[in-house]
């Protein structure tokens, strides 16, 4: 009894230590990326490279957030990441619940075709999205780059939604249709409900894309809608790099969608698994 | 519970609702950003970072005498590359001006308009010959230089100064120790210095670095050794690496490997601005820009000496990195992005006092001969006035080139024991691959 109580422990303790091995791992660079903001300016290219500051300092905070521009471009990331979102969700709803329900043959194949738009290369879209928007007069506007951005992620979206609806039982439905609901009465009111977890990943998802997306953001704005990637990647000029300034405003940009994944974290762990128990 | 869930459904479907309506209200829907809608007292100007803070002066002055806004739209490096290749290849333009690295010229060349009636006989006089030489793609002038680098010499001013090295420099090499002007001097130079200053049996201090990673002081040596034409002749189409003085320039470029640190394969400019900020280099070759930009924690700081590139066979020589305002073909406000052009041409002393502080105009660089914080204009005026300085290929294929053949050739070159001249045949060969 006692050696199956020490080989539980020994395990658990194991566990721990792979978990923490992995977490350092996967969580280094992002660790250093917040190291390297405290450093000071040749500190920051020091060769060879240390992890922790010699001497710590907040110079490259203020550097970062005093930069021209930073502080409307962070406001357009979070305008042009919510609107993404929201078109996503509202786009792919609808789509994945018709495509789930309906069963049809077209409806598969437009699945299919929504994840052949993912496997377009990106700048080769980008010539005639800069041309579409120029003439919507979208250009340089955080509407018009949303739109973009929601180019990206409704694929995934739709994707995401189809199996989350495929996961709850059609007799729900009927029972909520019997009770005298109609058929968008029963999305809304009984489905939407069940996977709220899986609205909730895939919100995330959609707004993770718009929130880091780079190259869309680099042709379709240039002062009005310019979004902080490409302010955090202007610390990049050809005769230099600015190490500390460029870490201390990605570390800035981080904290919204660690935020955010925290306070969601309840849903996304619920519906990641909501797929799983299907069947 | 379920209807608890469904109640947080909807508040969450509703708080959604509202960001999403005070989202596409801040959008300012009544946008689009083009300029092409934009009215005539507007001017669009896309640059990277060291662009923006030479030109803002220039445009904040353009503004106040002519009534013209100059909206400068900063962008990164490769991201502007590849915005005005996407913008050009759509034949419509956001923008008015660009700011073009001199080595992305020849690669626009044909979606931007010609300048020859800004190159007057008193502008070319006033500009240094290998930036008149580089503005010229076909036969054209395709942009106008705004501001212009050039590796130089840095050497630390307390080493120099001290009056034990100057005697011992003087009776072991037989003349008095200064910043060296020829590959003669810097190999006797960096190897003086090559030493242990504490003790402990390992060297602690270099004369030099070897840069393995970036090609463009590599290139620079090559026309000290006396080279017309780096690399190639875009024109003939002769790939040239292979010949007498690129290999005297790489084997020159490799005999400086054991008074460096080690890691060339790997070193860049960072990487060696940060040896030689941290006291480990006595000596350095980098771009002008940075002498008015040393750190306040660095440990040379207030001890740094500039000084020309040094010479080799062929004379001083550096390469020029200069960059252009150019006019895209598809703007519909030509007139008015030339006469801004011919402005900043005019204006140029204006970017004296930018954080990169650079110019393009002789007279400009004159100009701060004998001014207290700008000791590194001479030292950019002699070397990028030396006859022996030449502009890169003007090919499109060049940062190509760099990328797949230059860099890791230098890579391999200060590896122990690598065949210098075999890795420049190699060299040549991949070159004729790619502009075939």
């Amino acid at each position: 009894m006692i050696g199956i109580e020490t080989n539980r422990a020994s395990s658990r303790v194991l566990l721990w230590i792979t978990l923490a091995v992995v977490l350092v791992i996967y969580g280094f660079p992002f660790i250093y990326l917040l190291l390297t903001s405290f450093k000071t300016p040749l500190d920051a290219i020091a060769v060879p490279p240390s992890v922790l500051p010699s001497q710590w300092t907040l110079e490259n905070y203020v550097t970062a957030l005093t930069k021209d521009g930073v502080a409307p471009a962070l406001i357009n990331s979070v305008v042009t990441a919510v609107l993404s979102t929201v078109f996503s969700l509202v786009l792919a709803v609808p789509a994945a619940y018709a495509i789930t329900r309906y069963r049809t043959p077209s409806g598969r194949v437009f699945v299919l075709a929504a994840l052949v738009t993912r496997m377009v290369p990106t700048i080769a879209v980008g010539a005639p999205l800069v041309e579409t928007m120029r003439t919507l007069g979208l250009s340089d506007t955080s509407l018009g780059l949303a739109i973009a951005h929601t180019t990206i992620s409704l694929p995934l979206s739709i994707w995401l939604m189809s199996s989350f609806f495929e996961s709850v039982p059609d007799e729900l439905e009927e029972a909520a249709k019997v009770d005298g609901a109609s058929r968008l009465g029963a999305l809304w009111r009984v489905v939407l409900p069940v996977v709220s977890g899986g609205l909730a990943v895939t919100a995330i998802f959609a707004f993770l894309a718009s929130w880091n997306e780079f190259l869309f953001s680099l042709l379709l704005t240039s002062v009005r809608a310019q979004t902080t990637p490409i302010v955090i990647a202007n610390f990049q000029t050809q005769f230099g790099l600015d190490w500390g300034g460029m870490t201390a405003l990605a570390a800035v940009y981080s904290i919204p969608v660690i935020l955010l994944t925290l306070a969601l974290q309840r849903h996304i762990v619920a519906g990641l698994t909501l797929g799983a128990v299907k069947g | 519970m379920k209807l608890r869930k469904t109640r947080g459904t909807r508040a969450a479907l509703l708080g959604t609702a509202v960001l999403s309506v005070t989202a596409l209200a801040l959008t300012g829907c009544g946008a689009g950003g083009g300029t092409a809608d934009a009215t005539t007292d507007e001017l669009t100007v896309l640059v990277e970072g060291g662009g923006l803070a030479e030109l803002q002066p220039i445009a904040d002055l353009y503004k106040e005498q002519t009534g013209t806004t100059v909206k400068l739209v900063e962008l990164p490096y490769d991201g502007l590359y590849d915005r005005i290749q996407t913008e050009l290849g759509s034949g419509s333009v956001s923008f008015d001006i660009a700011a073009l690295d001199a080595i992305w010229l020849s690669a626009f060349a044909d979606g931007v308009q010609p300048l020859d009636d800004l190159f007057t006989d008193d502008v070319k006089s006033d500009l240094f010959p290998g930036l008149v030489s580089e503005a010229q793609v076909g036969g054209k002038y395709v942009g106008m230089p705004i501001f212009t680098n050039s590796e130089i010499l840095y050497y630390r001013t307390d080493l120099f100064n001290d009056e034990k090295n100057k005697a011992d420099f003087e009776a072991e090499f037989g003349y008095p120790l200064a910043p060296p002007t020829t590959w003669e001097q810097y190999t006797d130079v960096a190897k003086f210095f090559t030493r242990d200053t504490d003790g402990d049996g390992q060297v602690d201090l270099y004369g030099t670095d070897v840069k393995g990673a970036v090609e463009t002081e590599w290139l620079a040596t090559v026309s000290q050794a006396g080279e017309k034409q780096m690399v190639l002749d875009p024109a003939s189409g002769e790939v040239t690496i292979d010949d007498a003085d690129h290999l005297k320039a790489l084997d020159f470029y490799t005999s400086l490997l054991p008074y460096a640190p080690a890691g060339a394969a790997q070193l860049d400019w960072a990487g060696s601005q940060n040896l030689f900020y941290q006291g480990k280099l006595a000596m350095m070759r980098f771009w002008g820009h940075a002498y008015t930009q040393t750190p306040d924690d660095a440990v040379v700081k207030g001890n740094i000496g500039a000084a020309p590139m040094i010479a080799g066979p062929g004379g001083i020589a550096g390469v020029p990195g200069a960059w252009y305002l150019s006019v895209p073909t598809a703007t519909t406000k030509s007139d008015a992005a030339k006469a801004f052009i011919a402005f900043a041409y005019e204006h140029n002393d204006l970017s004296i006092d930018t954080s990169l502080g650079l110019v393009s105009r002789i007279s400009a660089f004159e100009s701060q001969a004998d001014v207290a914080g700008h000791e590194n204009y001479p030292a950019i005026l002699e070397t990028l006035n030396s006859p022996a300085t030449y502009a890169r290929p003007a090919t499109p294929k060049w940062q190509e080139i760099v990328n797949t053949v230059l860099t890791p050739m230098l890579q391999k070159a200060v590896e122990p024991g690598a065949d210098n001249a075999a890795l420049l045949k190699d060299a040549k060969a991949q070159i004729e691959a790619i502009i075939k």
